[in-house]
């Protein structure tokens, strides 16, 4: 067994909501470990968001312990760790060399080397051309490459994905997917990705945390057992594939069929 | 003919009709032969000629101080007031603007210095400043400092929470983040202020001139020297001179904000 990243024992999240007190996670409990992608799915409101958030130390649990690297985790995460950001988060007044050079700068990298990795992110992103555009004459997936690559360019060991390609159509989103796979057979990231979709979770990930509806719990944890290195495309008219959705579909589906109380 | 040449001609238009019309206007008596009876009496209102031929005067080297020596005054003073104004302003704003605790401290004490009238303090500010160009930068000042202190404020309050977010992932520490994101983001704000800051920048300084006499100089000097002589083509020079003034300095503001924002998709369309 590879080393557990990124250990989730027992946590707690609830919220002040008009008065009362309302959960929104309650007792999660999941590991991930080195060099794997872990997707969390579960039907809106489940608060996946709000683990991920939480192990990115944006927002402080209600109980239960998140270690990352062994370290329990109080405040903001460790600067191994990345976070592409469901909204889009470039920032409009740089270029697009300029968003994904960002990181690099804040470390005191060298000019030199700053414009040789980004030269090289912008390529492997496919935004050849669009060097030195301002976010705002970008499509949504492009701005959300810019982000993808800004992040990546600082090379990250945990890399935390909150719905990064839920605001893309369809065609956008499947391409993005075989990018940040074959980025992802490059450097092995320890990943948690967290979607709506299932399809995503099934193309991307090792492993799926299946959540409940409000207040979430892990349902299910499932194993995809997919290989690797993975052709989007051709995946999803497999029949592996198909056996993954359906069967996942039908524990994910049980969520979304309850009624609301 | 273009759109664009259809507005400018209906403008020129406009502009001989006026022109035309008040020249017409002030010289029809109201009954003849009695001397001094208009319908609309030049002497109140001048005439476009008169006004032409004062300014050929003013502008001539006949006079002790010439109207281009007080429109520079006028510009000189704005111009600092503007630059000492948005200077400040900024710094005020972004500092209480990411300071919640001295924003709560200090708020009674900005809204109440605020809610004066500006050209109340002017007595004082000639009192301590005397009449020369200092008096009307500090009034220009005590004016712009607050409508950019407001904006830079508001932007530097509203600074979107997940861009931070986004630059502490990325490994920025507090300083950076403020450079990098904080002072970037409040610009946009700042800069919306800059060209109603030139326009009152403008009025404070005017206003200063009004009290200021003729070591100050300027264009607020003409206005009132006109008045005490009961001379309505001096002021009329004065006037449409301030409104040149404000215009140009307006489009020049304008110019460099549309520069510096170039990034926000609303500037880019326009130029």
């Amino acid at each position: 067994m590879r080393r557990a990243r990124i250990v989730v024992r027992d946590l707690t999240k609830t919220f002040r909501e008009d008065g009362r007190e309302v959960a929104a996670v309650q007792g999660a409990t999941f590991a991930v470990h080195e060099q794997e992608f872990v997707a969390i799915v579960g039907p809106s409101g489940c608060g996946k968001s709000t683990i991920l958030n939480m192990i990115g130390g944006l927002i402080a649990p209600s109980s239960g312990v998140i270690e990352i690297d062994g370290a329990p985790l109080a405040g903001p995460a460790p600067p191994q760790v990345g976070y592409v950001f469901q909204k889009d988060t470039v920032f409009p007044w740089r270029t697009v060399t300029r968003n994904i050079a960002l990181g690099l700068e804040y470390r005191g990298v060298p000019a030199a080397e700053v414009q040789r990795r980004v030269r090289e992110a912008v390529e492997l992103a496919g935004l050849t051309g669009f060097e030195e555009a301002f976010p705002a004459t970008l499509s949504g997936g492009m701005r959300q490459r810019v982000a993808l690559m800004r992040t990546l360019v600082v090379e990250p060991q945990i890399l935390l994905m909150d719905e990064p390609f839920g605001a893309l159509d369809t065609h956008t989103k499947i391409n993005l997917h075989a990018e940040l796979l074959a980025l992802w057979e490059t450097r092995h990231q320890t990943v948690v990705f967290v979607t709506h979709d299932l399809s995503e979770a099934i193309t991307l990930a090792d492993r799926i945390v299946v959540m409940t509806r409000r207040p979430g719990r892990v349902k299910l944890v499932h194993e995809v057992t997919l290989a690797r290195p993975r052709d989007v495309i051709a995946l999803r008219e497999s029949e592996a594939y198909a056996h993954e959705y359906s069967a996942l579909w039908h524990v994910l589906g049980e969520e979304l069929a309850e009624p609301a109380r | 003919m273009s759109e664009r040449m259809r507005v400018r001609l209906w403008r020129l238009a406009i502009l001989i009709v006026l022109v035309g019309s008040w020249e017409w206007l002030t010289g029809i008596k109201a009954v003849s032969r009695t001397p001094g009876l208009y319908w609309i009496d030049p002497f109140f209102v001048s005439r476009p000629s008169l006004i032409a031929k004062r300014f050929m005067h003013l502008a001539s080297d006949q006079v002790r101080l010439s109207i281009w020596q007080m429109a520079l005054s006028t510009v000189q003073s704005t111009l600092w007031g503007f630059a000492v104004g948005v200077s400040t302003g900024f710094a005020a704003g972004l500092v209480l603007g990411r300071n919640d605790r001295l924003a709560r401290i200090l708020e009674p004490y900005i809204i109440a210095f605020n809610s004066l009238p500006r050209i109340a303090l002017v007595p004082l500010i000639t009192m301590i400043f005397g009449f020369g160009l200092l008096a009307k930068v500090v009034l220009a000042w005590t004016i712009v400092f607050f409508i950019v202190f407001f904006n830079t404020f508001q932007g530097a309050r509203s600074v979107d929470a997940d861009l931070v977010h986004a630059a502490r992932f990325l490994g920025g520490t507090d300083r950076q983040i403020m450079r990098t994101v904080i002072v970037p983001s409040a610009l946009a704000w700042t800069f919306a202020s800059l060209t109603p800051s030139i326009s009152f920048a403008l009025i404070g300084v005017v206003v200063g001139e009004f009290l200021g006499g003729e070591s100050g100089g300027g264009l607020g000097y003409l206005i009132i020297q006109s008045l005490g002589t009961l001379n309505a083509a001096d002021m009329m020079v004065a006037l449409i001179s301030l409104g040149v003034i404000g215009i140009v300095l307006a489009l020049g503001i304008r110019q460099i904000e549309m520069r510096l924002l170039r990034w926000r998709p609303e500037y880019r369309k326009r130029s």
